[in-house]
Parts: structure tokens; sequence; C-alpha cells
């Protein structure tokens, strides 16, 4: 059992490695030009020349979800980047800024968790106008009370600890302080939670691009490349599935990946537990 | 206790009060004009001029704030600029599909996700859990209106198991009472109704109860794995308790409040939820609404809708809660202290 798990998590980092190198040389692997319309061509299911077949305008859509990933991918990491970040300077300023101010910033922050982030992103991004740019701002404002939350609860369990008050006896400074001994001993366990958070952001951008307010159509974004390929279901599905299976199968392979790091940095959990 | 609950409903206002300002700010950071926004893109220079002045828009930007504060206390949530009606008609006319929606989805979800957790966590390690935790795995990640799509090509394009889109089938026909199709065809005593509205029902349903059966299925493992491993279920099987009594009475029962907590919780993520699924099935309920008005460029109906879902959000959380005290004594002892696990997967 132990080794057919670990036989697990060895296969979801090889495939999440996978779809990031993809995402980095798909495009020079794709056998079409993904935006080649050739309409004589349309909606021939899957074959030796179009392994995934052709959408309703005739693209390869191969090529689409090879180039795709170079749009799904960077747009995930940039949100998960940029919320982290905003997270990271809120929860620590709240855990080490005194009560009145912890107070003040962890109302906010439950405001942001007050709603399902796919309504305040497509809020705002309707707000914002759209576009991939939009949804990726603002899925990132409605993606970091969570990890607020965290950094405040980590912070604050390691601004206590034994080596910290030591640090601070010595005259350590603030800053220093902050930034050698309490973050990066906190922020041990924030990697392991934006890992997990890959495949949840992935869903909502490529949902936020399926309702039409993400990647515009001619965009190769997986979740766009679903919703141009839906009224063509019965008569091209292919150009339904591939994507999602992209999608799915990326999303899996993060999962386990974020499930791995959790399980190795929590001595704690035991075998079988997870 | 008192205190406890008078903390949340402070700490629920603040939130709502917090969303009025969001929803406001959403309002104002709109490129270009927001009266001709408000009054639509055909609208003349005097019908935006005499928008500009309802909406208050020629004041200072606090005194337009207290008046769609004032606005918002009186339910006036603007009026649609799609469909001409105000807002707040529109999302009530759409709120009973979507929580006859959300409903159906959660019944899935646990008579799913609860046997499924405790089955896994009483085979540990074998092969039943292997599958679950396989099961739960794809659960969390699959696309949700990938799923709606392929669950449409193969049950209802491929095996015409089940009706493709709609919420009732045409030549059906029931009065309109809660708005919710299914209970009203029950409450009109109308059973040919009534089954095909379920039938209608039950893709929708499955699609949206999907992502969160993962969730709740490994807090139900975990917890119930936890209590398997303890003293008293060793007292209990020594006692001689069939295996059902042990793993169902005990194990189960101890499940509960976490369990209970995210399910709660859940509701208003799977309301979230709907704008993935509806549109895709023909139903006719807020999600759908809200998908169109983020299309149609209709600002004040998406901001309805945002606030109408974060109310429900704010109100779910606030039950889920009281919920919590009934389960769990111990906490009516405890202080005000933060308790409510911290959630880390979303949807």
């Amino acid at each position: 059992m132990t080794r057919r798990i670990m036989a697990v998590d060895r296969i979801a980092l090889a495939v999440a490695a996978l779809m990031v190198a993809l995402a980095v040389v798909g495009p020079l692997l794709a056998p079409h030009d993904p935006y080649a319309v050739d309409l004589a061509d349309a909606l021939q299911g899957p074959s030796a020349a179009h392994w995934f077949g052709t959408d309703v305008n005739g693209r390869d859509v191969l090529s689409r979800i090879l180039y795709g990933a170079q749009v799904t991918l960077p747009a995930t990491v940039i949100v998960i980047a940029a919320a982290t970040l905003i997270g990271t300077l809120v929860g620590t300023v709240a855990a080490l800024g005194g009560k009145a101010l912890d107070e003040v910033l962890m109302r906010i922050t439950d405001i942001g968790l007050s709603l399902p982030s796919i309504i305040l992103a497509l809020g705002l991004a309707a707000a914002l106008g759209s576009g991939l740019r939009s949804a990726v701002v603002a899925l990132a404002l409605t993606w970091w009370p969570g990890y607020a939350r965290l950094v405040r609860t980590l912070v604050r369990e390691v601004k206590d600890a034994e080596y910290v008050d030591a640090a601070r006896t010595l005259g350590v400074s603030r800053a220093r302080l902050v930034f050698r001994h309490i973050l990066p001993n906190a922020l041990n366990s924030l990697y392991v939670q934006t890992t997990l958070d890959v495949s949840a952001v992935m869903l909502v951008i490529s949902g936020l691009s399926f309702v039409g307010v993400g990647a515009q159509v001619p965009s190769a974004e997986w979740g766009a490349m679903i919703a141009a390929a839906a009224n063509n279901l019965t008569n091209g599905w292919w150009a339904v599935a591939f994507p999602g299976l992209a999608i799915m199968l990326t999303a899996v392979a993060f999962n386990l990946v974020g499930d791995w790091l959790r399980v190795r940095n929590d001595p704690t959990i035991r075998e079988g537990v997870r | 206790m008192g205190r406890f609950l008078l903390r949340r409903l402070v700490t629920s206002v603040v939130v709502l009060a917090g969303l009025a300002v969001v929803t406001f700010l959403m309002t104002q950071v709109l490129p270009g004009d927001p009266a001709r926004a408000a009054a639509g893109r055909n609208a003349t220079a005097e019908q935006v001029a005499e928008v500009r002045v309802r909406l208050g828009l020629d004041q200072s930007l606090p005194d337009q704030f207290t008046g769609y504060l004032g606005r918002l206390l009186h339910g006036d949530l603007g009026t649609s600029v799609f469909t001409q009606r105000p807002v707040l008609d529109d999302v009530a006319a759409m709120l009973p599909a979507s929580v006859e929606l959300v409903l159906a989805a959660m019944a899935i979800n646990i008579a799913v996700a609860v046997p499924l957790g405790v089955y896994a966590a009483y085979r540990r390690g074998r092969a039943a859990d292997v599958a679950a935790r396989l099961i739960t795995l794809l659960g969390a990640a699959v696309p949700v209106f990938w799923l709606g799509l392929m669950l449409q090509l193969v049950f209802a394009a491929q095996l015409r198991l089940l009706p493709l889109t709609g919420q009732l089938a045409f030549g059906q026909e029931v009065p309109k009472i809660t708005g919710m199709i299914s209970l009203d065809a029950l409450l009109s005593g109308n059973w040919a109704a009534f089954g095909d509205a379920l039938l209608h029902l039950v893709l929708p349903a499955v699609t949206l109860a999907a992502a969160f059966v993962a969730v709740v299925a490994r807090t139900v493992r975990s917890s119930v794995i936890t209590t398997l491993d303890s003293d008293y279920i060793t007292l209990a099987r020594s006692t001689g308790a069939s295996e059902l009594r042990v793993v169902v009475r005990h194990g189960l029962r101890n499940a509960l409040v976490p369990a209970s907590t995210i399910l709660g919780m859940q509701l208003g993520w799977m309301l979230g939820s709907t704008v993935l699924v509806e549109a895709i099935f023909g139903r006719t309920g807020i999600g759908a609404y809200a998908v169109t008005a983020v299309l149609q460029n209709d600002l004040y109906a998406v901001i309805g809708t945002v606030l109408v879902i974060g109310v429900v959000f704010v109100v779910m959380n606030v039950l889920v809660d009281l919920v919590q005290l009934w389960l769990n004594p111990r906490l009516r002892q405890a202080g005000s202290r933060e308790r409510r696990p911290e959630i880390a997967v979303r949807a």
C-alpha cells in the first residue's frame, strides 16, 4: 500500500512536471498552427493527422491544447503569486501589528472569505471589462484572504517561539526578526497550500473563460476552447472532451504533488490518514 | 453562548457592510460613464442626465455611498438594463430554481460522500479505499462545466435516458407556489410533473455535486479513522458490539461535527457554482442570470446577484455556527475565540 501510494506520488510529480514543461515548449511540439482556420477540415474526429480531431473551424485540437497550456498555467501562477504576496503582507501585519490593526485586517479578510470566489471574481471581472487580464486581476483580488488567515495563524505560532525570543533578547532589529526569523519558518507551510490551490485557481480561471468573462474566443485557453466547442457537442465531442481532460489531468497532478508535500512536511500525519 | 452569538451577529453585519463597500467600488471602477452604463446603451442624453441625478452621480463620493447604502437597505438594487425590471424582482424570480438545484445537489452530495468516507475509513488501505481516494481526487480536479457537457453527451444525447436541458417537459404545467418546480408539482399533487421535474434535475445536480463530494468524503474518512483508532472503539468491539454498530454509531457520530460544518458552508459555495452549471442545462436560476448579466454589461444585475449570494452565504455561516453549538456542547462553554476549522479547500 505504502509503495503503491509512493508510486502514485512519483507519477503525479512527473505529470505535473510534464505539464509545466509543455507550457514552456508546447508550441514547438504542436503538429499544426493552433489558429489556422481550415473549414474544409472542420469537425474531423480523432485520426492519425489530427490526434484529438479538429474543431468547428478546422483547427487542430491537440495543437490548441498545447498552446493553451501557455495561457492557463501562467495565468494561474500569476494569480497565486499575487494572492500569496498580498496575503502574506496582510497576515504578517495582522499577526504582529497589534490588536486593533489585527481586528480591522481580519474583518476585511472575512469579507473576502464571505463570498464564493467565483462570484466575487465574476462581479469584479464584469466591472473591469471582459478579458483574461481582468479575470486574473479579479481572481488575485479575491483569492488572498485565505492566505492572509493562514499566514496570520502561522506567524502567531512562530513569533513566541523560544528562538525568536532569544533573537529578540540579543537585540536583533525588528525587520530582521520578521524577515530572517519569523517569516521563513512560518511560510514553510504556506507553499503546501499554494500547490494545492493551483488546481482550484486553474478551475476558476477556466470557468470564468467558459462563461465568457476570461480569455476571449479565438484564444486557445482551455475553458474558452470548451465554450466555443459546446455548441457542437454531439457532432464534435472531441473538441470539448480533450481540453477538459487536459484541465483535469493537470489539476489531478498538482493536487497529488500538494498532498505529497503536505505529508512530507507534516510528520504528525499518520500513514494512511491523509 | 449569548456573547458568542452576539459576536457572530456583529461580525456578520460588518461583513455585509464590507460587501456593500466592495459592490459600491465595483460601480466606480467601471470604465466610462456609470450613468450611461446604468441607463443603457441606447439611452438618450436626457435619460442619461436623469439617471445621473437619480443615482446621485453628481454628488461627492461619500454622499454617493450613503445614497447607495440607503437604496440597498430599501431593497433597491437598481434596474436591469437588459430585462428593464428591478434587479431585486429578477433575482427573487430566479432564486427558487437555484435553491432547488442546490438542495438536490446537496442531497446527492450527502448520499454519496458520507457512505464513501465511512467505507473508505473502514477499509483503510484496501482496494475500496484506493478507489475512494481516486474518486475524490477526480472530483476535486474536474471542471464542473465540462462534466456537465460530458454527462449531457452520454446520458442525454447518446443514451437518451435523461432530458438534455430545461426544467420541465413541454406540455407539463405546474402552478407557481414556491417557484421550485418539483416542490410545486408535489404540492399541487401533479405526480407526472413531479417525476418529470426530478428527471430534469438529475444531470445538473450530479454535475454541481461532483466537486463537493470529494471534500466531504475526505473529511468524513479522516475523522472516522481517528475515531476507529481510539481506545473506546477497542472497548466497544471487545464488548461484542457488531462491526456495523461500531462503525456507524461511534465512527459516524464523531464525523458529524466536522462534516456538518463543511456541508453548511458548501451550500453557499454551491449557490456560487450555479453560474457554471445552470446555463449549460438551460435552467433559469440566478447563476444563469448572473452570466447573462455579465455578458450584457448589465452591471447592476451582476452586483445584485453578488449581493444576494453574499447575504445567503453570511446567513448560512451563522446557521452553521448555531448547528455547531447544538452538536458540540463543549463549544457552549468556551469563550468567544474563533473555533471554526480553517477550510482550505475552495470550490
